[in-house]
């Protein structure tokens, strides 16, 4: 009965969800006055950014992403906070069986190409679709494979956490040199450069770059501590 | 220009950051550095307060971009209020803890980082005048709370950190959800521009906007029925992030959604909604908490009743409603806070934490236990103390607005709660102390602390005046929205080339 009634309550709701939500025509031109004409301009005129989604990510709400670093930042630190104890020893990992010689191989192979996308990505974040975030997930799965293939395979955690509070300090810096250079914080203060070439965009380049190295580093210590977790 | 309002996120976020670079060269300089970060923040806030309450609210436009597209932070009288609040409150949680239970030197990293963030993430929520940025905070604010939840490792703390994660993850699926329904309709995330243009909304989506965010907000409100992730977790986190939570994070839910109700939209018949909600809340809450047999527990389930009669106290909306609810976030933040920091060294080795357990402690307890009396004797509302003044003003403004049944009712609450504080004081003071229970003495700063808190209580009680000026300006600040909407958008008109 119980279950009956919380049933029909959730089919209510979910009518009147349905009803509201068909009525949004996506797709269309449907609001007019808002924010957006304005970034499709500005990012390439005065940003000098190819790249819009960069521009916004980066500079428009650059806050934001400052923030989103943060929870990042936040997740590995509660995540090796919570799994601190209990790690196996060196060598003896969760995963169960060890790799065919065709597999080390290969990956061995791949691995640097992989880094190499991921850098690729994030050094031109402003000028092609990608940038920090993308890039550095990249560089994570290269380190992911190479973890599952070789059982011994070690990322030293110190260098880990090092590159991270650098990441995180370059972008925090940035954001306060802004402030003290033009007035508000994350303020654009180089100058920024020709569109489409490499070197444009000012701060926002080394900012993707600041935050490629972050996530990278981030997501490999996440992968990390997963896999040396006791069951 | 002493300083502006975004150092209180960026120079922690720096903070954190450093932490464990710091960590390799001096291990010390961990549990040091988020000290001097708060207490720089609390001389800037209070800075900043007294120019704002004399000269009008700052708006701080970030990147340079004005407000519609760009993100600002707005210091009002009333975020100034709430961010001092947080800072001074998160001070103290830092003296408190800076030798707690004597972590080793990797968790007290940890343990600095997120309890500095959870205080960053709060204090973002009230500065940020744009919807998804305020998100973003909240995010923050979670994920530092619900590590901080299962900090002990053990597996209560884990199950009730879980509990938590599951909730809070709903409540961001439904913030998101608001705030993606409010872009599609306005094109929008700046809240002033989000409150000028609300008229434009069809009415149906503005109500299923608004019924996302109080869904959404209330989780971290703890709104009764949202609020079955509390208890739990008061009780298992650490005692300092018990404080924390009641002290700085709950009000840090209860104002996004009072900025989402006041400012965003004003729908006819909010009011009315927070007024059944909050005596909802409140009566479930104190209910429960005369049941408890953990102290913990009690002491969760009596801040959700508190955080009851705050949203009343919002619901009845008048300047004096405000003012009451402001002063009751104000005194509940410093009085529970006492409670949880010297409750939890009354039953420190204790695994249960059962009320029971703390027969006759103040025999070798007596300052903690005398500042627990303190506590629940303020909380309750007895004069002279901070709690008097919060519920008197509260019962004038109900009086003032002829709602007859919210006196009775505070009323009648008030005595619930003097009958489970003074159960628990019975026990510390008049029964034969149980040999098996072994008596942890507090530390040098856990007793610097409380006492803070103490002598806090004492001032306010005392002297009431000495806050009442800038509740008032807060609470005005608060109820005029055209005010705050012109502050916001006419700082774009400076900026724009």
């Amino acid at each position: 009965m119980k279950k009956i009634l919380v049933l029909s309550l959730l089919a209510v709701f979910g009518v009147y969800l349905a009803e509201v939500l068909f009525k949004i025509d996506f797709g269309h031109q449907f609001f007019l006055n808002g924010v957006k004409d304005f970034y499709l301009t500005a990012s390439p005129d005065k940003l000098k950014v190819a790249n819009v989604v960069t521009s916004i990510v980066v500079n428009f709400r650059g806050f934001d992403t400052l923030g989103e670093v943060t929870v990042l930042f936040l997740a590995t630190t509660a995540m090796s906070s919570i799994l601190y104890k209990g790690r196996h020893k060196l060598g003896e990992r969760a995963v169960l069986f060890s790799s065919s010689r065709i597999v080390m191989t290969g990956s061995k192979l791949l691995f640097p190409a992989i880094i190499l996308l991921g850098v690729y990505v994030f050094v031109h974040g402003h000028l092609t679709p990608g940038g920090g975030f993308q890039g550095g997930v990249i560089i994570a799965t290269g380190f992911l494979l190479m973890l599952l293939s070789y059982q011994d395979y070690q990322v030293s955690h110190v260098v880990l956490s090092v590159v991270e509070s650098l990441a995180g300090i370059t972008f925090a810096s940035i954001g306060l040199i802004g402030l003290l250079n033009g007035g508000t914080f994350l303020h654009n203060f180089l100058h920024t450069g020709v569109l489409n070439n490499l070197l444009s965009g000012g701060v926002i380049p080394i900012i993707y770059i600041a935050v490629g190295f972050k996530v990278g580093a981030e997501l490999t210590g996440l992968i990390y501590t997963a896999l040396n977790e006791k069951d | 220009m002493v300083g502006s309002p975004v150092l209180f996120i960026a120079i922690p976020l720096l903070a954190a950051f450093l932490i464990p670079l710091l960590g390799f060269v001096w291990k010390e300089s961990v549990r040091i550095l988020p000290g001097l970060v708060l207490l720089y923040l609390l001389y800037l806030s209070l800075t900043l307060m007294e120019q704002v309450v004399h000269t009008g609210t700052i708006v701080e436009v970030i990147a340079g971009w004005a407000p519609p597209w760009g993100i600002n932070l707005v210091f009002s009288p009333l975020t100034g209020l709430l961010t001092t609040l947080m800072i001074l409150m998160g001070f103290i949680i830092w003296i408190y803890s800076y030798r707690f239970k004597n972590i080793d030197f990797q968790e007290a990293v940890k343990y600095f980082i997120l309890l500095l963030m959870l205080i960053t993430g709060s204090v973002g929520i009230v500065l940020t005048g744009d919807i998804f940025n305020q998100f973003v905070f909240i995010e923050i604010t979670s994920i530092s709370a619900y590590a901080l939840t299962a900090f002990y490792k053990g597996r209560d703390s884990a199950e009730a950190s879980f509990k938590y994660l599951m909730i809070g993850s709903l409540s961001s699926m439904f913030l998101l959800l608001a705030i993606a329904l409010i872009y599609s309709q306005l094109g929008t995330l700046n809240m002033a521009d989000i409150a000028a243009k609300a008229h434009l909304m069809k009415p149906e989506f503005k109500i299923l906007a608004l019924i996302f965010f109080i869904t959404g907000l209330g989780i971290e409100a703890e709104i009764f029925p949202l609020n079955g992730w509390a208890p739990d977790a008061y009780a298992q986190a650490p005692g300092p992030i018990g404080a924390a939570f009641s002290g700085i994070v709950v009000k840090a839910g209860v104002y996004a959604m009072i900025r989402v109700m006041f400012t965003l939209f004003d729908v006819a018949g909010t009011h009315q909604f927070l007024i059944v909600i909050g005596i909802i809340t409140l009566i479930i809450a104190e209910m429960s908490a005369v049941r408890q047999e953990h102290l913990k527990r009690m002491l969760a389930y009596s801040s959700i009743g508190q955080m009851g009669l705050v949203i009343v106290a919002f619901g009845i909306g008048t300047e004096e409603g405000v003012f009451a609810a402001l002063f009751l976030m104000l005194n509940h933040a410093i009085i529970k806070s006492l409670l949880f920091l010297s409750g939890s060294y009354l039953v420190y080795h204790s695994t249960g934490k059962y009320i029971s357990e703390v027969d006759g402690i103040a025999r070798n307890l007596p300052i903690t236990s005398f500042l627990f009396a303190l506590g629940s004797i303020a909380i309750v509302g007895m004069p002279p103390f901070a709690g008097f003044w919060s519920k008197w003003s509260m019962l004038t403004a109900a009086a003032h607005s002829n709602l007859i049944l919210i006196i009775g009712l505070v009323l009648s609450v008030s005595l619930i709660e003097l009958v489970y504080y003074f159960r628990v004081l019975n026990r510390i003071y008049f029964f034969p102390k149980k040999k098996e229970v072994v008596v942890k003495k507090p530390t040098i700063n856990a007793l610097l602390a409380m006492g803070l808190l103490g002598l806090l209580i004492l001032i306010i009680g005392f002297y009431p005046d000495s806050v009442t000026g800038y509740l008032h300006a807060a609470s005005q600040s608060l109820l005029d929205k055209g005010k705050y909407i012109h502050d916001v958008l006419s700082t774009g008109q400076l900026l724009l080339p």
